[in-house]
């Protein structure tokens, strides 16, 4: 008996200590990207985890989801993926996403009750978390100081509302010298309803309410800015790079556009900018932004889901690193960064961050943002009115989310 | 024994000849003929996100192909194609055409003048979208101020969001992008008209022009079909100038079916209705090269 013990003993002694022993190879795509977070985050879990090798392959943005899409089908999928947070819902309502609710609920790392609202509900799908957001990023108003001051306006005092918005931009604009007050991004894709949906939001529409009378006002806003010419026509295709480079330009007096802007802004800008709150409809009206950023996702097939977990947790447990060398707002809201870089702008960026909504989540969002786009453009180039454009991207939303 | 007799059949006589054919039709099997049919096929299945790696999906009918047809922006789409397709292959013959009769005179240094016209044929179309961007931007491009200085335009013209314009700015830098394959082809052809018949035509008095109409255009008729054809192809393939310029938009105004095709495919994975769109294409390309071809024997057989 006692030897029968022993050996059993022995034998799982050695078969823990070879688990531990075997190094396990993760599979991971990372978004190619010049500040290489997971590269980084990679090197140094590997560093504390001898037993654990991370293989990372770089994936465009423009892919990832192409790229899952076929590696899903194909099964062929890495053990760790990532996904722009809106497209989460669409992949994980395939059921091929592994369900991380448990492991964060029993996480010692990870408290759920830190997460920024925002992402997390973006990650989720019928009640089950299938993404790990690495953090949030928001949109804000980024104002040229100088050109306020050289209008007589108050750089202390930035527009808040939609009114002073207008008023401000009209004192910004110089037809002369091609200079406009205000700049937003309307061009043809996901990147004009990642913009307009905050304006509606405020006015209390949203997505799935897209032609209520706040969104219709909305647009109707976005179509008067342009049809003024206070914005410019250019709008409808510039992306929010190009319209940051227009701001940079100092062509441009005051751009709404997202805190990954940060960086390049403090490099290249040569005049007095800086950032306020998105504005709101009217004072009082509540508080809406967007929200971007990737999500992690565990495929169900992966074969190493605890390993890729435990590289999740030690991204969450880095968190107070995110803003000041990576650009972005951190998943968990008490992370917050020592001495922090651009100290207004953050300021602004973690109060904005709270009101920040995502899109969807919806399994279509896809079809649901092209049904948006083609109302905001087809209302801007007066195509059609901002209601009959908003009705008839409603009627698509209703019969893609029946 | 065996092998070096097979070896030697493979290598001599028959056995290399099919080997060959085997091979070629292997090739197209796989390469051409497989994607091509299960684009085809898929445009008669309903296609999900997670459905493309199986053959098997339900049958859709010709559902695909009606709801392609009920959309409201299926006939602009198919408007702009025919516009973007025609007005490209008339000025790409046009423009090529006066150009290959130009490069003809053999003034010193012309060959070399002409080859450096490829330059802009072998850059990349993105590369070319994104130098033609520059041009055309709205309120700091470089047509403007070009049009500006000359006393032309007032205003801005806002050549890519100005739903009026957007079309005409990708089909201006499409025709520019295929002028110089247009001009190589038909200086082949021309130079391979034998010049005695000129100086006999010029012995009896034929001007330039009647030289021209009776000589030329008729011994040219089978390389102008095939650079038509051809023309056809390479425009309906032509996608990476409009990502590159407008995305289609504002509003679709610019938008022309091979790009609807890709959109529907990748960006809101409509994977059906982007292969219905390709597919439709294909079938348009069959008639472009069947009348092709049958213009080219009848040609021959005079």
């Amino acid at each position: 008996m006692m030897r029968k013990l022993l050996l059993g003993l022995v034998f799982s002694t050695a078969a823990t200590s070879a688990v531990i022993a075997a190094p396990v190879t993760l599979q991971v795509w990372a978004l190619d990207e010049p500040v290489h977070f997971t590269e980084n985050m990679a090197k140094e879990f590997e560093a504390k985890n001898p037993d654990i090798k991370l293989d990372i392959k770089l994936v465009n943005f423009a892919n990832i989801l192409n790229d899952t899409i076929r590696a899903v089908s194909t099964n062929t999928a890495p053990d760790l993926l990532m996904l722009d947070n809106p497209d989460v819902a669409s992949v994980a309502s395939h059921d091929v996403l592994l369900d991380l609710s448990d492991r964060i609920a029993a996480s010692k790392v990870v408290d759920a009750k830190n997460f920024y609202p925002g992402p997390i509900n973006q990650s989720t799908w019928k009640g089950k978390i299938y993404g790990f957001p690495r953090g949030g990023n928001t949109l804000g108003l980024y104002y040229n100081a100088d050109l306020f001051k050289a209008a007589g306006l108050d750089p202390t005092k930035p527009p808040q509302t939609w009114d002073e918005i207008s008023a401000a931009a009209a004192k910004l604009t110089d037809a002369k010298k091609r200079q406009y007050g205000f700049g937003f991004s309307a061009v043809a894709t996901e990147e004009s309803t990642f913009q307009f949906l905050p304006w509606a939001q405020s006015a209390g529409g949203d997505f799935n309410a897209i032609n209520t009378d706040g969104s219709v006002r909305a647009l109707q806003f976005w179509q008067k800015l342009v049809d003024d010419k206070v914005a410019t026509p250019e709008v409808l295709v510039l992306n929010q790079p190009d319209l940051g480079s227009q701001f940079v330009a100092g062509n441009i007096g005051m751009i709404v556009t997202g805190c990954w802007e940060l960086p390049r802004f403090a490099n290249e800008v040569k005049f007095d900018w800086r950032v306020a709150l998105m504005p709101v409809e009217k004072a009082g009206a509540p508080r809406a932004s967007a929200l971007g950023e990737l999500a992690y996702a565990v495929p169900k097939t992966s074969a190493h889901p605890d390993e890729a977990f435990k590289f999740l947790e030690y991204i969450y447990s880095q968190s107070s690193r995110d803003w000041n060398e990576y650009g972005w707002l951190p998943l968990d809201q008490t992370a917050t960064p020592k001495d922090p870089k651009w100290p207004e702008a953050y300021a602004v960026f973690a109060e904005q961050m709270k009101y920040a909504r995502g899109r969807g989540p919806s399994p279509v969002w896809p079809k649901v943002s092209k049904a948006i786009q083609v109302a905001i453009q087809d209302a801007l180039t007066h195509k059609t009115d901002a209601k009959a454009a908003l009705d008839t991207a409603q009627s698509t939303i209703d019969g893609l989310i029946k | 024994m065996l092998q070096s007799g097979f070896a030697r059949y493979l290598r001599d006589g028959k056995g290399f000849e099919g080997t060959l054919i085997v091979a070629a039709v292997l090739y197209l099997l796989v390469f051409a003929a497989f994607p091509l049919l299960y684009t085809v096929l898929m445009s008669f299945q309903e296609v999900d996100m997670f459905t493309l790696g199986t053959l098997v999906r339900p049958f859709a009918g010709l559902k695909n192909y009606t709801d392609l047809f009920q959309r409201p922006e299926f006939a602009p789409i198919v408007w702009n194609t025919v516009i973007f397709v025609t007005l490209s292959i008339v000025f790409q013959l046009a423009i090529g055409f006066a150009l290959a009769l130009f490069f003809l005179q053999d003034f010193p240094g012309s060959t070399y003048v002409r080859g450096l016209f490829l330059a802009g044929w072998i850059l990349p179309a993105l590369v070319v979208g994104a130098v033609w961007r520059w041009i055309f931007a709205g309120d700091f491009g470089v047509l403007n101020y070009a049009l500006q200085s000359l006393g032309l335009i007032d205003g801005q013209i806002y050549w890519l969001s100005d739903p009026a314009y957007a079309l005409y700015s990708v089909i201006i830098a499409n025709i520019w992008l295929g002028i110089p394959f247009n001009m190589i082809l038909l200086s082949v052809g021309l130079a391979g008209i034998p010049g005695d018949v000129y100086e006999a035509a010029e012995m009896d008095g034929a001007n330039v022009f009647q030289r021209f109409l009776t000589i030329t255009l008729p011994m040219m008729g089978p390389t102008l079909g095939a650079v038509v054809a051809l023309g056809v192809i390479f425009t309906l393939q032509q996608f990476d100038l409009v990502a590159a310029l407008t995305q289609g938009g504002p509003a679709n105004s610019s938008n022309v079916a091979q790009y609807w095709s890709w959109q529907m495919s990748f960006q809101t994975y409509e994977i059906s209705g982007g292969a219905t769109v390709a597919t439709m294409m294909i079938a348009l390309v069959i008639v472009v090269a069947v009348i092709y071809v049958r213009s080219v024997q009848r040609e021959q057989s005079f």
